[in-house]
């Protein structure tokens, strides 16, 4: 909890102080609600990059650290990332790690939140969904992960801010054995880090 | 069609020959070459007498049932007997000798038992000494004896020892059933950890506690200390752990993140697959885990490697064609040369012991299925249904069995057949879904 206060401070804008610290004590804000994932096929955000800062703001602290999908199996929580979260999820097609239109676009809308908030420092997880093989698919997602990383490179964003690793198939989202529940899987999820204790 | 013949004849000669005991000597090298198929009508017809309690204590672990439980399982596992229901024997197992001229052949000749395997069992505190033995039911002959010392709790590795006897003196080669496996479980929960547990299941160890992800276990070739990647650090990471001293180290002993690793069986060497930028390609490492060097340098995905048995040439997966196919890359010349050619997702070979086949994981439509191909290359034989999903091969130790998994009873079990694919039956009933085994080699 004390790690959560202190970066909020140093995180924050302006935009998000307020809001941020306030809600402390209702802990992590992607502890998740519903999986935030794509309904509507596609997936992504479709909302443009306009409304999705202030959204967070409004709501609740999206700007201290969030939880690993590694962190959120261990306390039994969903890896889904909160639908108040910033940063959006970008979906894959089946065994491809090259960026479709729409994750493009939703990189587009995180690369704006990572300008507006320079300090922030984001671990891009690559995820797969469960068919084939543990160790290909361990791969494959960390080729996601990358794919995201290198896209928001070329945005501008320094690569120093971001790391990346891959969790395969090994901690979904969505546990059906069906093509709406795999594509939630196929996902470069963001999840930012702690500050860097002095810097 | 040839293999079938030799099969036949090798059962004609081995069973009905009326020389079976000497079929190691005369048929050795054929035997070896031979895969015994049991079909139907040429199973071998074999009783287990449940065992007599020789004196001692009283026999409060059910031995005398236990024992010959143990047995038969294996024998069935083997596909290679048919093994008569012991409610169709006719003496009484505690009334009657073990040893030759102790009881009448004719009492197991009208059950139609053409091998008959007796023994007996004293308990002594915390041990149990087992007397085993085979006898042809034809010639009225004793064909192997044994005497086995051991603690209690393990009797089944017993019977596991001396069902490995009846393969040896059946085929020429000692069977597999003193082994283990380990493999990957959500038994007991969220996380992935690894267990090992002998083939039916029994003794059953959780080797890691972390409550995290762990993966892809192997063994050394010594059988004493199993390889797994594990997320417990957060990031993947190569971990050993001595089975008899209960001892976990990071393997890789620098940093990276390590996909995978196997040890080679000369010992000498663990290739490993390492991720850099996204890109995953094939490290080697000394035994130590220091790195030697690079394999391989594709920007695409290179995972998986296994050995060759001769510990000279790798078999892994790479999607540099597109997608994931099979390659051998030959450590001496640096080459690699593509495998498979059919199918768009060939992945998670083992290179069988013996070195002459490859097993794997193929997709067959929206499903998956065990393959084995030749080393060489050509067309791949399917081993199961693609009405489920048959993933992660492992060879027994003499490549005559695979282990696999399978989720055709709904969660993910294991299983094993022939590596013909002949005689598939489930391994493990967990609560949880148990997946990605390795066979370890013959143990002590």
């Amino acid at each position: 909890m004390t790690q959560f206060k202190m970066s909020c401070y140093l995180f924050a804008g302006a935009l998000f102080l307020a809001a941020g610290c306030a809600p402390s004590t209702t802990s992590r804000p992607d502890t998740s609600i519903t999986p935030g994932a794509p309904a509507t096929g596609a997936g992504g955000s479709k909302s443009g990059s306009v409304g999705e800062g202030q959204r967070g703001a409004t709501k609740e602290s999206n700007t201290g650290p969030t939880a690993s999908s590694l962190d959120q199996l261990r306390e039994g929580k969903s890896s889904a990332t909160a639908p108040t979260s910033p940063l959006k999820d970008v979906y894959f097609d089946y065994d491809r790690y090259d960026l479709r239109g729409d994750a493009r676009e939703t990189l587009r809308v995180n690369a704006d939140w990572l300008k507006s908030n320079p300090a922030a420092r984001v671990e891009i997880e690559g995820h797969c969904d469960d068919r084939g093989t543990n160790e290909y698919n361990l791969a494959l997602g960390a080729k996601r992960a990358q794919s995201a990383k290198d896209y928001l490179a070329t945005l501008g964003i320094s690569a120093e801010r971001l790391s990346t690793i891959s969790y395969g198939a090994e901690i979904p989202v969505c546990k059906d054995q069906s093509e709406g529940c795999w594509r939630q899987n196929r996902r470069a999820r963001f999840v930012v880090l702690p500050a860097r204790p002095a810097s | 069609m040839s293999r079938h013949l030799t099969a036949i004849f090798l059962l004609m000669f081995v069973l009905h020959g009326g020389s079976w005991a000497q079929t190691k000597g005369d048929d050795g090298s054929a035997t070896q070459r031979g895969e015994i198929v049991g079909q139907g009508g040429t199973k071998f017809p074999i009783a287990v007498a449940a065992l007599r309690n020789l004196g001692g204590g009283a026999d409060n672990s059910r031995l005398s049932d236990g024992i010959a439980d143990a047995i038969v399982h294996d024998l069935e596992l083997s596909g290679w007997f048919k093994v008569i229901d012991r409610a169709m024997h006719i003496e009484h197992p505690q009334k009657s000798g073990i040893t030759l001229g102790g009881f009448d052949f004719k009492d197991w000749s009208t059950v139609g038992a053409e091998g008959l395997v007796k023994g007996g069992f004293a308990v002594q505190g915390d041990d149990v000494t087992v007397e085993l033995r085979l006898f042809d039911v034809f010639q009225s002959k004793e064909r192997i004896g044994k005497r086995y010392t051991d603690p209690i709790r393990q009797y089944r590795r017993i019977a596991h020892k001396f069902a490995d006897e009846i393969i040896n003196q059946f085929t020429g080669i000692p069977g597999i059933f003193n082994t283990r496996i380990a493999y990957v479980s959500t038994s007991g929960g969220r996380f992935k950890e690894i267990f090992v547990s002998h083939l039916d299941g029994s003794e059953k160890f959780q080797v890691t506690k972390n409550r995290t992800i762990n993966l892809s276990p192997s063994w050394t070739s010594d059988g004493k200390s199993v390889i797994y990647t594990s997320y417990k650090d957060r990031s993947p990471n190569l971990y050993h752990f001595e089975l008899y001293s209960g001892k976990e180290a990071k393997w890789a002993a620098r940093n990276g993140k390590y996909l995978s690793g196997k040890l080679s069986p000369d010992g000498q060497h663990v290739a490993a697959t390492l991720e850099v930028g996204g890109n995953t390609n094939l490290v080697l490492l000394d035994r130590n885990g220091n790195p030697i060097r690079q394999l391989t340098s594709d920007p695409g995905i290179e995972v998986s490697p296994s050995w060759s048995p001769d510990s000279k040439q790798l078999v892994f997966v790479s999607d540099r064609a597109g997608s994931p196919q099979l390659y051998v890359f030959e450590l001496a010349s640096g080459k690699s040369r593509r495998l498979t050619y059919s199918g768009n997702y060939n992945t998670a070979p083992e290179w069988s012991p013996r070195g002459d086949r490859i097993a794997y994981t193929g997709r067959v439509g929206s499903r998956f299925a065990i393959f084995t191909i030749s080393a060489e290359g050509g067309e791949p034989r399917k081993l199961t249904s693609e009405a489920a999903d048959s993933e992660d091969p492992t060879w027994s130790p003499d490549g005559r069995f695979i282990a696999f998994s399978s989720n055709r009873a709904g969660r993910r079990h294991l299983y094993v057949m022939q590596s013909s694919g002949d005689n598939q039956r489930r391994l493990t009933g967990s609560d949880g879904d148990d997946t990605k085994p390795s066979w370890s080699p013959r143990l002590e």
